[in-house]
């Protein structure tokens, strides 16, 4: 009511503001995060292994590690890779029912005078179109019986270059002219092409070598067995112990489940922070409430001696603090989706999470904003209570003779 | 002529205001009738207790021994909302300070009295206009209390003091912080409105505006040693 105490009340307004900013950019860049994921997922086979050389990152630093030379059981100091022999024993097994090799490696790309660098993946151009979880934009997959024709990634078909690339275009990497027969339905900088052209392309690759093995199981329902049968097999082959395994079988299910869950604790931390933040709003909010109660005693005094109730002294008190969390939600609202469009791109996109977030983008739903408002009106209600109860129980007198 | 119904009643009232360990009577043992439609001045040197006979009269504090009957009804049973709407509905406040709320127009102080009873919007404004002619303040409704001077800060709060049709005016000091002329401007509208039928009960240590009363009560050391009636 007066006018010197407006600052202060705009002081306590940001309190909330940022508490409720927080939550809200955290919440949209978390559901845009989901919905990303669960997009991707959804066509995302859980039926997918990958098969890749070396121990898994999750038994650590032991033994059987690749290239750890010493107590290895494969009796030579030569790297660990997966090869034809893995293939072949692959091949002998009934769960399994496509198989893709794959190298991957980065090269030069030309096209007209402009030059770049991108990901180049060799892939099985007979399976690699049946097992990939991308989506063809414009053109179509490789085929079986392709050779020097490339599909690209969305974004080297629009943006990479000055001018954009489509079907049929030709560009060339490292010094071989392919042909563009397809663009994927994504923004990704990758190039795909049959494997025996990108071991002409990538020449550190060794023929025979891969760098992954992509395999598609027979049945989603026997995932588990399926591995546990790969994997015995795969000992078997390469002649190591199961505590000295030199290979990794990851399952799209499996990592997918670690992501969610790296996810969702990000999410509960910084749903922490967002909580302590509108808890100092929230301080503020009743510490603003308890000084303008004292700096209101006399008015308070004032409406008591014409007529007002303990009511309706708790219901101005209260309606006020109400307001002030009224108005730093809705700011906060504001600021949250602002912060929220802009937050992933200052982090830079370095690949991950962060990454996947910018390009996630944010999602505003209106649930968050009537829950984020709500909130911030009851954070206001709350803190309001205890002051304006104190204001409310005030002797007229006593409120009268305050100076 | 006017009917000499008691309007409120002091039957043996003390008040003893405490102070940590120490006991400070105001006032002591004080009885007294007040007449509907009476003009009162209570006068008394500083620290007499008029202030404190004022503040139980109005029902702003209770009184430590003794009974007040306002319109018959014995203010030291009543509820503390109960308290709040007698209050509201029979008394009008006038404070020597005027005691206006420094965020609110002029218009908005007048109007405030009534919103805490059940008076409809409209009939309410009507009646903040109707009140501001009187007291001669028709063109200064929009302003806020520091944008009028003293004199006209004291109109606002009579006007306040009438929102809702009171029957008692309770004015403590009325003209204390008002030069000579704007004080007798005050009292003549006091004089106007006691005219009207309200009953008028006035602080004051000013023997001159005491002759405006009709009844005279004085206080000294938180007793009555004299109560004066002139005779009309
Ligand atoms: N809240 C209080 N606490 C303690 N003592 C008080 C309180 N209010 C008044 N008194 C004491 O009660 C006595 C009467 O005070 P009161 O305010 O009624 O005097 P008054 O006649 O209005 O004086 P003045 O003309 O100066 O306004 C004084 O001795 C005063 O000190
Ligand atoms: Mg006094």
């Amino acid at each position: 009511m007066v006018l010197h105490a407006k600052i202060r009340s705009w002081l306590t307004i940001l309190g909330i503001v940022i508490g409720v900013a927080a939550v809200i950019s955290i919440v949209s860049m978390g559901e845009a995060l989901q919905q990303d994921m669960t997009s991707q997922l959804g066509d995302l086979g859980g039926d997918i292994l990958t098969l890749t050389a070396g121990a898994s990152k999750a038994q650590g630093f032991g033994p059987g590690r690749d290239k750890s030379g010493g107590g290895s059981a494969t009796a030579s100091e030569e790297e660990v890779v997966v090869d034809k022999t893995d293939l072949q024993v692959l091949k002998g097994i009934s769960d399994i029912k496509l198989l893709d090799t794959q190298i991957k490696g980065s090269a030069d790309v030309y096209y007209v005078a402009e030059k770049g660098s991108v990901n180049v993946n060799g892939v099985d151009p007979a399976t690699w179109s049946q097992i990939t979880t991308s989506e063809i934009a414009e053109g179509r997959m490789l085929g079986p019986s392709d050779s020097n024709v490339v599909v690209v990634g969305g974004k080297i078909a629009n943006g990479f270059f000055d001018k954009n690339l489509g079907v049929n275009q030709l560009i060339t990497i490292e010094d071989k002219l392919f042909r563009i027969i397809g663009v994927l339905d994504d923004t990704s900088t990758s190039i795909y092409m049959p494997i025996n052209a990108a071991y002409e392309i990538l020449e550190d690759k060794e023929k025979g070598v891969y760098d992954s093995i992509v395999i598609q199981i027979k049945d989603e329902d026997q995932l588990e067995q399926a591995i546990d049968n790969i994997e015995s097999k795969l000992l078997i082959s390469r002649h190591v112990t199961s505590d000295k395994k030199d290979f990794t079988i990851n399952s799209n299910a499996q990592s997918n489940e670690a992501r969610a869950e790296m996810m969702g604790s990000m999410t509960t931390f910084l749903t922490a922070i967002a909580a302590v933040a509108l808890l100092v709003g929230a301080v503020g909010i009743a510490n603003t409430m308890f000084t303008s109660v004292l700096e209101k005693t006399k008015e308070i005094g004032i409406m008591k001696a014409i007529g007002a109730r303990n009511n309706d002294i708790m219901t101005i008190f209260l309606l006020n603090a109400a307001l002030i969390g009224l108005i730093g939600g809705l700011l906060g609202v504001v600021f949250g989706f602002m912060l929220s469009g802009v937050l992933p791109a200052l982090m830079g996109d370095s690949g991950g999470i962060m990454g996947r977030m910018t390009s996630a983008g944010s999602v505003i739903s209106l649930s968050s904003v009537f829950l984020a408002l709500g909130m911030s009106v009851f954070i206001g209600i709350i803190s309001g209570v205890v002051p304006a109860y104190q204001a409310s129980r005030l002797k007229p007198v006593d409120a009268l003779r305050y100076e | 002529m006017r009917q000499n119904s008691t309007i409120l009643r002091l039957q043996n009232v003390s008040k003893i205001y405490q102070m940590g360990e120490v006991e400070v009577p105001a006032l002591k043992n004080v009885t007294v009738d007040i007449n509907k439609g009476d003009f009162v001045a209570i006068i008394g040197a500083s620290g007499s207790g008029k202030s404190t006979m004022m503040n139980l009269i109005g029902c702003l504090d209770l009184p430590t021994e003794g009974n007040i009957l306002l319109k018959d009804q014995n203010i030291t049973r009543l509820s503390e909302s109960d308290l709040a709407s007698l209050r509201g509905k029979t008394i009008g406040f006038i404070f020597q300070q005027y005691n206006l709320i420094p965020s609110i127009t002029a218009f908005e102080n007048v109007l405030l009295p009534m919103e805490f009873q059940e008076i409809g919007d409209n009939e309410a404004n009507q009646r903040v206009k109707k009140i501001l002619e009187i007291v001669g303040l028709t063109d200064k409704g929009h302003h806020l209390p520091t944008q009028l001077s003293g004199g006209q800060q004291q109109r606002v709060s009579i006007a306040r003091s009438l929102a809702t049709d009171p029957e008692i005016i309770l004015a403590d000091e009325p003209t204390g912080a008002l030069d000579s002329v704007t004080g007798k401007q005050v009292m003549e509208m006091l004089t106007n409105l006691w005219k009207e039928g309200k009953t008028i009960i006035m602080v004051t240590h000013d023997l001159n505006l005491a002759k405006y009363a009709h009844t005279t009560i004085e206080l000294k050391d938180g007793q009555i040693i004299k109560i004066n009636k002139r005779l009309r």
